[in-house]
């Protein structure tokens, strides 16, 4: 897609307990975007909100942030889903004529607030998943890191060093939860066993978060940065909720997004065209199997290549230069963040996270347990 | 003015209530078999698949699924899990370890979330023969099907 529909400014946060209400949140992140951008609330042309009701504990909860984001009497539109189909939504209404720009505003506060297991946990089957009480994010997962090593030959060895990588990487980034400084394989392989093979630092960190992106069409995107991102090509797919039936070391899905995202942005060799992937690997064994699903990296080299070091921010191809999720998931922003986290690389003002001079970024979201829905955005300058 | 703090995580807002779901008449007929000690599955008319627990369509071929079949009550570990942990309401309590498989049974094409009690986690195999466990007394109908052991 030629420059039609670009992202012009960002701003968000993470971490442990970021100590505000939700509204003062969302207030905060919002207000700062658009004091970033010289604009009030009547340059916004489409508020779309990206959260989860069950996770606040109120049906319509977008009813209550209409307020503080400034979308009271404008038009106004919610998705219950990762972020990430915020911005495809965004991307969509631009695109479709009759807006000119778009607010995204996606957050969730799973840090103390509200445990993050919680919406995957209630979206299981409630006349069977749910009754017989075996499955839940954490142990699905578990069996998906069990398949993923044998199909590769891999050890627990080797998922402490991937996770320890993809850690040392959100060390360097502010604006994470887990900011693990000097942690290495030992200190990933002492945190204790959840479900085995997973490790509690395998396992993404409770996090409370928040992410505003405005997005505009080419010619007001001009009128509001000298230096718009734009977006290149997006697309999403679903794998069957029945997750014993699938094969679980690979993610056809996750291909089947990155497919179509690349179809509408004329990317025909992703692995040597991608400068920078920002994937939301919710566990340590995720970004090197999304990377492979999505073309960015062989099936057999991937673990290896992430694991060791070969895909960090002076790689050709930098996978997760922020940290990724592993370092900072706030449910419903994440796929969101992984945007903006693109967003400032693309830019260059990515600080001590920064990877070179990426021309071509992906960000990719997820829902559902085991990877089971997927969403790509391919984003260039 | 002096500024305000937002400190207190109070007050704490449960949601305690319940939904009535009807189960559909294939997961009702499949709960009505475990009673008999029989594990029923539908075949597919095009792929050929058995699925268990039964649905009433074939998520690769979109057919509806009206052959009944009953599969075996033993099957091949085809992996699993231990956990430290369990899950209740999204919070994590510690756990002594216990494991959690997928169990294809003779017959099926997919494998069946179960427990697996009997053998000790140090020597659970992919592959390795289970047979299913009956408890007939148990308060919820999805548990007369216990769990996995030795075969």
């Amino acid at each position: 897609m030629d420059d039609k529909v670009a992202i012009v400014g960002v701003n968000y946060a993470q971490g442990d307990d970021l100590g505000l209400t939700r509204e003062r949140l969302c207030f905060n992140a919002v207000r700062g975007l658009l004091d970033q951008l010289g604009i009030d609330r009547h340059a916004i042309d489409s508020f779309i909100l990206a959260s989860n009701d069950f996770l606040e504990g109120r049906t319509i909860s977008n009813v209550f942030e209409d307020g503080p984001v400034g979308a009271y009497l404008k038009d106004e539109t919610k998705v219950e889903m990762d972020g990430i189909n915020a911005v495809v939504y965004g991307a969509l209404r631009i695109l479709e004529g009759n807006y000119d720009t778009a607010l995204i505003i996606a957050h969730g506060l799973c840090g103390h607030q509200v445990s993050p297991y919680l919406q995957v946990q209630y979206s299981l089957d409630p006349t069977y998943d749910r009754q017989l009480g075996l499955l839940n994010e954490l142990s699905g997962a578990a069996l998906q890191a069990k398949a993923y090593l044998r199909r590769h030959g891999l050890d627990e060895g080797w998922l402490d060093r991937a996770a320890a990588w993809e850690l040392s990487c959100g060390a360097s980034n502010d604006k994470v939860t887990r900011k693990l400084e000097g942690v290495d394989e030992a200190k990933v392989s002492s945190s204790a066993y959840l479900y085995e093979p997973l490790r509690e630092l395998h396992c993404y960190p409770p996090t409370d978060g928040v992410c505003a992106i405005v997005m505009a069409s080419a010619g007001r995107a001009r009128e509001l940065t000298d230096r718009p991102v734009w977006i290149r090509g997006f697309g999403s797919s679903i794998d069957s909720y029945y997750f014993a039936g699938r094969d679980l070391a690979v993610s056809p899905s996750a291909g089947e997004a990155a497919r179509r995202a690349y179809a509408m942005a004329g990317v025909d060799d992703p692995a040597s065209r991608i400068d920078l992937a920002e994937v939301s690997g919710l566990f340590a064994y995720q970004a090197p199997l999304l990377a492979a699903a999505m073309g960015l990296a062989g099936e057999e080299e991937a673990p290896h290549r992430f694991a060791s070091g070969e895909m960090g921010k002076d790689a050709p191809l930098s996978l997760n230069p922020s940290g990724g999720a592993l370092s900072a998931h706030p449910v419903c922003a994440t796929g969101a963040v992984r945007v903006a986290e693109a967003f400032r690389q693309l830019r260059g003002e990515a600080g001590a996270v920064q990877a070179g001079e990426p021309k071509l970024a992906l960000a990719h979201g997820q829902d559902g347990l085991c990877l089971q829905q997927n969403t790509v955005v391919i984003l260039g300058i | 003015m002096e500024e305000l703090k937002e400190t207190y995580f109070t007050p704490v807002v449960p949601l305690d209530f319940g939904y009535n779901y009807r189960l559909g008449a294939y997961l009702e007929r499949y709960l009505d078999g475990l009673k008999e000690r029989k594990i029923l599955g539908v075949k597919c008319g095009g792929c050929g698949d058995v699925l268990v627990p039964p649905r009433m369509y074939c998520g690769k071929c979109r057919r509806k699924l009206e052959e009944w079949v009953e599969v075996g009550d033993r099957g091949e570990l085809v992996d699993f899990t231990v956990g430290h942990v369990s899950m209740s309401k999204g919070k994590l309590s510690p756990a002594d370890p216990y494991a959690i498989g997928l169990v294809k049974l003779d017959g099926a094409s997919c494998p069946l979330l179960a427990r697996i009690k009997g053998v000790e986690a140090a020597s659970l195999r992919p592959g390795m023969r289970l047979r299913a466990s009956w408890n007939e007394a148990a308060e919820s109908d999805y548990l007369v099907l216990d769990h996995f052991g030795p075969e």
